[in-house]
């Protein structure tokens, strides 16, 4: 039996290649299939699989474990040492992902960019640029670690009982737990402005912040939640920031009204406790069923 | 099959924009393990997104293990039992193989005290044992994709959904893959997307062949392969004879709504 020049579409059928695996097969056919095994990998692993189960699959068998335990290849040890996952390992991927890179860099920057201002430039209002800006660096940090535009794991977490609000939380408690201690001791270390509040002035502002970023996100997304009320602090507090360089240095007194005094804290207190009463009511909102 | 549904999908419809991905699909599905069939583009990936209770459909009822996937209680108890590959996934590059399993685990809400084991036990079931505390970004595509299984598979799910699981694999692993599917056959209902023919030939007790976003074809493998008729080669394989029946019901199903499918265009026009 002589086989015509295999076509294009020519594979290697089951009984050839046991045939093959047997010694059987006619010459010419050996080469088609030896030819063929080069380029067609679906039809290479059937001749090998054929061969396996053949008579040559013992000694096949053995000669591939003595190769491979003189190269130091051993096999996957099967003791079940429980690996160190304790209670740090979990805290890691809780927080892991959510300190991306690019966002710890820009905290890193801001802040390295105060001191150097502060120290290097001489700069006096370091501490109050640094105060101003301190409450929407955690809204960057939730807004690259959660969501299918920022996660890479989205699609996977999706279909995660935990990958709603209590993934949203933890990735936002790891965020804040890196930004409060550096920012917080940060603004403490600059030199203070005279007549501006304390380092702390930051916290209550930017706890308001965070959750009102949540909530809105349970609406329309993390990454456009954090955009919209980044952005809209940003221009409240550009305009007195930028006003102390043109005008009298004293102006920065209109920047010192959202921060300082039991006014301004309590409301931003009540403000954040009203965002995370909305965000309770709309905690299923996060392990809904995306409609596009 | 007289075994009880834990897949029931009645009606769906899944739209994407203004396309119809799934037209009033109704499919049930027991344990075992079911190839999810059809050409590019058909639905297999919207089946398997709503299945996974990723994305909502547009109509339609999706009963999975039991619970409605439209009650967000019960859907948080599906996604317990539920394990999901999907077609393409991302991974942190500096969590090991490990690490990535581990991290889903969590997700999944694995007890704590079983979760390491249930980690080994999975990353070994998809042969990366050795590879374990390898940095993902250092594996290749195969290995990413074994990974990716592991995954799907570490909370021992009682629905198995996978989205083209042999891309990228190699046939020596592709093998160990079906011997893999068959057994998790045995205690979950496994939902499998492919378009390789030999993986349903292998590895699936039945079929459902999609097309257009209807179902063309539902039936057992060799049901499907009776349908291509008897070939003329007396050393033709069961992988060819199921290509042969794809191909017959696939144009079955055309002709028959062939009219219906052309009205449909017109309508969203």
């Amino acid at each position: 039996m002589t086989s015509p020049r295999p076509a294009a579409d020519w594979h290697v059928t089951d009984a050839l290649a046991l045939r093959y695996a047997e010694g059987t097969a006619p010459e010419t056919d050996a080469w088609s299939l030896e030819k063929h095994v080069e380029s067609c990998s679906p039809c290479a692993g059937r001749v090998s699989a054929a061969v396996r189960a053949g008579a040559a699959g013992p000694a096949l068998a053995s000669v591939r474990a003595e190769l491979l335990a003189s190269v130091g290849h051993r096999p996957a040890p099967v003791t079940t040492v429980a690996h160190p996952l304790g209670r740090w390992a979990r805290l890691w991927w809780a927080a892991g992902p959510a300190l991306r890179g690019s966002w710890v860099v820009a905290v890193a920057l801001v802040l390295g960019g105060a001191f150097g201002l502060a120290y290097g430039a001489g700069f006096q209002g370091a501490r109050s640029w640094l105060l101003a800006l301190s409450p929407v660096l955690p809204l960057g940090g939730v807004a690259v670690s959660y969501g299918r535009h920022a996660d890479p794991l989205y699609e996977i977490t999706a279909a995660t009982p935990s990958g709603g609000l209590r993934l949203l939380l933890t990735r936002t408690a790891a965020v804040l737990a890196v930004c409060v201690p550096l920012l917080t001791v940060g603004g403490a270390l600059l030199p203070p402005v005279a007549g501006f509040p304390g380092a702390a002035a930051w916290l209550l502002p930017g706890l308001a912040l965070i959750l009102a970023t949540l909530a809105l996100g349970s609406f329309v997304g993390c990454r456009a939640a954090a955009a919209t009320l980044a952005g809209g602090w940003l221009l409240a507090v550009t305009g007195p920031l930028l006003a102390p360089a043109t005008a009298d240095p004293d102006s920065a007194a209109a920047l010192v009204r959202y921060f300082s005094g039991p006014v301004a804290q309590g409301s931003w207190a009540a403000a954040a406790l009203a965002c995370a009463a909305l965000l309770v009511l709309r905690r299923r909102s996060f392990d809904h069923l995306e409609t596009r | 099959m007289n075994k009880p549904a834990t897949v029931a999908v009645t009606g769906l419809t899944v739209r994407h924009r203004r396309t119809v991905a799934l037209d009033a699909l109704d499919l049930s599905l027991s344990r075992g393990v079911h190839g999810l069939l059809g050409p590019n583009g058909a639905g297999k990936t919207s089946l398997i997104r709503v299945l996974a209770t990723v994305a909502a459909p547009a109509s339609g009822r999706v009963e999975l293990l039991g619970e409605d996937v439209a009650s967000p209680r019960e859907r948080t108890g599906i996604r317990r039992r539920l394990g999901y590959l999907p077609q393409e996934f991302g991974y942190y590059p500096a969590f090991t193989v490990r690490e990535f399993v581990a991290y889903v685990a969590w997700l999944k809400e694995v007890p704590a005290n079983r979760a390491p084991a249930a980690v080994e036990r999975a990353v070994e079931r998809v042969g990366l044992a050795d590879r374990i505390d390898a940095r993902m970004k250092t594996l290749s595509g195969g290995m990413v994709r074994r990974a990716g299984i592991a995954q799907a598979i570490v909370n021992e799910p009682e629905l198995l959904l996978l989205d083209e699981p042999t891309a990228g694999l190699d046939p020596e692993q592709r093998v160990d893959f079906r011997a893999l599917l068959r057994e998790l056959g045995k205690e979950a209902t496994v939902a499998v997307s492919t378009h390789l023919v030999e993986d349903v030939a292998a590895a699936c007790t039945d079929v459902a062949l999609i097309e257009a976003g209807r179902l063309a074809f539902r039936g057992t493998t060799a049901e499907l392969a009776a349908l291509g008729g008897e070939s003329a080669d007396p050393g033709d394989t069961t992988t060819n004879a199921i290509e042969r029946g794809y191909t017959a019901a696939l144009r079955a199903h055309r002709e028959r709504s062939g009219s219906g499918a052309a009205r449909a265009k017109e309508a969203l026009r």
